[in-house]
């Protein structure tokens, strides 16, 4: 957890990056997608944050087949996120950054990260993003033939369109809905 | 050569003619989907340059399930019962991230009582996944009895498991904001709220004792096993850069010298009350790695006792909506999976499932260091290796 997101690290991060966040106890910080690989870098060479922890993509999109769409209207845009750890204290840091959806492109973090290689593969297979001077970009979990990006919002998934998940059921129709009740 | 021949010794003559470096072909090595040491249904294909490995790429995929997709057509209690199949020797502990995270974005907490009954759980999943790492990886290495016993060993935390949840593999036991009434504690209205079973404390405490009497057998009957020693001493070395720069977690980091729990920053489980030590390893070879976790499997122990004693009166849920909606926020919480660190990554929009729920599981990053780790290393000893990173196929593919 990010209890020992101590005081001194994060004034000091805010120093350094402005647009750091602290939402329900995770630090975000936000930069434009040519500062990616310089941000990570920095974070990992001037705040100590040697442990790479994940690497992952968000689809933002008005338009979703499945689950709701966002609460207030977004440009369809794809976040890319990055974790990082110290392995000592437990400061943790997401670095965020926005790339448009027509040329899904960002630099590779392999460079700084080597770990980030198979983290960047499954984003690239689930949602098409490309990840220039990747030294092997293919796909990870899916076949070689398979078409499609599973995990961007306008795909469907299929078996829900033919038989609806039967735990709709819960989900609709509730009486008390909205209603701040006690279970008990 | 000539004073060789000279004094008579004639073995050199022929030992010139086999040092000769005969250019060969790499073989290509297809292990998996379905061999025994590969954890379910890993394949690696390995170019083997005679016993020598010269490269391995794992090939993934076999498991996926698309979890992260799935949540995204799911409520929040509807998905603890996907998060308990993530990582199936240890269900328990993968529900509390998740749970966790929800709960801070809803700014509720779970109760005190709720709160130790999870963490001791927590630590039985640790235990039970530690007692088949224990046996397995003896197996692999070639001795057949640790298995059973590790087996036998486990089935006493299962039960206990089971008596409280009703369920041996996957609980689904936690709720948002609490757990779910126990399982075997007899006819009760909704006032008269349902606890732990009858006995679970003793029981617990006989079973604990039978814990830590497992771990002293096991080593000595495997660590002061010559065999065992010989083929996992100095046999696959990581350092704690390299483990750090894949993101490797858990037992294997600290194994590889590096003091990092995260149980010690865990703010929802009441850990800092307890006492216990992080067991480290020195050389951060399979050695080591089998040690650390055998020394976590009586800390964890010592830490069950002591929740035992010191367990809250209360109730076991907070007042949470009747439907469950997540306001909206973006949290990310991790915790020490028996496995390394497992976090859950909840972007909610307001509704009644998430946005996206990024999953975080530690053994796709731990394994994602074996083309560097298996590079130039033996065949036999790729066994070796690859049964210490202690893995299980759901976590890897989600």
């Amino acid at each position: 957890m990010n209890l020992s997101n101590n005081v001194e690290f994060v004034e000091s991060l805010t120093a350094a990056f402005p647009s750091l966040e602290n939402s329900f106890d995770t630090l975000k910080i936000t930069v434009k997608s040519s500062d990616w690989i310089d941000t990570v870098d920095k974070l990992k060479n001037e705040f100590e944050l040697t442990y790479f922890s994940w690497l992952s993509a968000i689809d933002w999109d008005n338009e979703v087949a499945i689950g709701d769409p966002p609460k207030e209207p977004v440009t369809p845009h794809f976040e890319i996120l990055c974790c990082l750890s110290d392995s000592f204290a437990g400061n943790l840091v997401i670095v965020s950054t926005q790339i448009d959806k027509e040329t899904p492109q960002i630099p590779s973090l392999v460079g700084v990260f080597a770990g980030s290689n198979w983290h960047e593969r499954e984003a690239y297979e689930m949602f098409g993003i490309e990840f220039i001077n990747h030294p092997n970009l293919t796909k990870m979990y899916l076949p070689d033939d398979y078409e499609g990006n599973p995990m961007l919002k306008s795909f469907e998934l299929i078996s829900r369109e033919v038989k609806p998940w039967p735990g709709e059921v819960d989900v609709e129709g509730m009486p008390d809905d909205g209603k701040e009740e006690g279970e008990s | 050569m000539d004073e060789n021949l000279n004094s008579g010794s004639i073995p050199y003559v022929s030992e010139a003619s086999v040092s000769v470096e005969i250019e060969t072909e790499d073989m290509t090595l297809n292990i998996g989907p379905q061999h025994p040491s590969t954890h379910g249904v890993l394949r690696l294909v390995a170019k083997v340059d005679g016993e020598k490995i010269s490269s391995v790429e794992p090939v993934l995929g076999y498991m996926h399930r698309g979890y992260e997709k799935l949540a995204e057509v799911r409520t929040y209690p509807q998905i603890t019962t996907l998060v308990n199949r993530i990582d199936w020797v240890s269900g328990f502990a993968n529900e509390i991230p998740f749970i966790a995270a929800t709960e801070k974005l809803m700014e509720i907490e779970a109760p005190e009582r709720a709160k130790h009954i999870r963490l001791i759980l927590t630590e039985m999943a640790r235990i039970a996944s530690h007692f088949v790492f224990n046996g397995a990886y003896a197996l692999e290495i070639g001795a057949l009895t640790p298995i059973f016993l590790a087996m036998e060993d486990r089935e006493r935390i299962l039960d206990l498991i089971e008596s409280v949840t009703g369920g041996r593999f996957h609980p689904n036991f936690n709720r948002i904001g609490g757990i779910k009434p126990a399982a075997g504690s007899g006819p009760t209205t909704k006032k008269n709220i349902q606890d732990l079973p009858a006995g679970f404390y003793q029981d617990t405490r006989d079973a604990m004792e039978k814990v830590l009497e497992a771990v002293e057998r096991m080593e000595n009957l495997v660590g002061g096993n010559e065999v065992f020693k010989i083929r996992t001493k100095g046999v696959g070395i990581i350092s704690k850069e390299l483990a750090e720069e894949y993101g490797v977690s858990g037992p294997i980091l600290r194994a590889s010298g590096v003091k990092f729990d995260l149980r010690s920053q865990t703010d929802f489980l009441p850990y800092d009350k307890f006492d216990y030590d992080i067991p480290i390893g020195e050389n951060g070879d399979c050695y080591d790695r089998w040690y650390v976790r055998l020394m976590e499997m009586k800390e964890s122990a010592k830490i069950i006792l002591q929740a035992i004693d010191s367990m809250p009166s209360g109730p076991l849920q907070t007042k949470v909506p009747k439907v469950i909606k997540v306001p909206k926020g973006q949290s990310y919480v991790r915790t020490e999976n028996p496995k390394g660190e497992m976090g859950y990554y909840v972007i909610s929009e307001g509704g009644l499932g998430p946005y996206r729920l990024k999953v975080r599981t530690p053994s796709f990053s731990n394994i994602s260091i074996l083309p560097v780790l298996l590079e130039g290393q033996l065949l036999p000893d790729l066994i070796a290796i690859m049964g210490s990173l202690d893995f299980v196929l759901g976590d890897v593919d989600r």
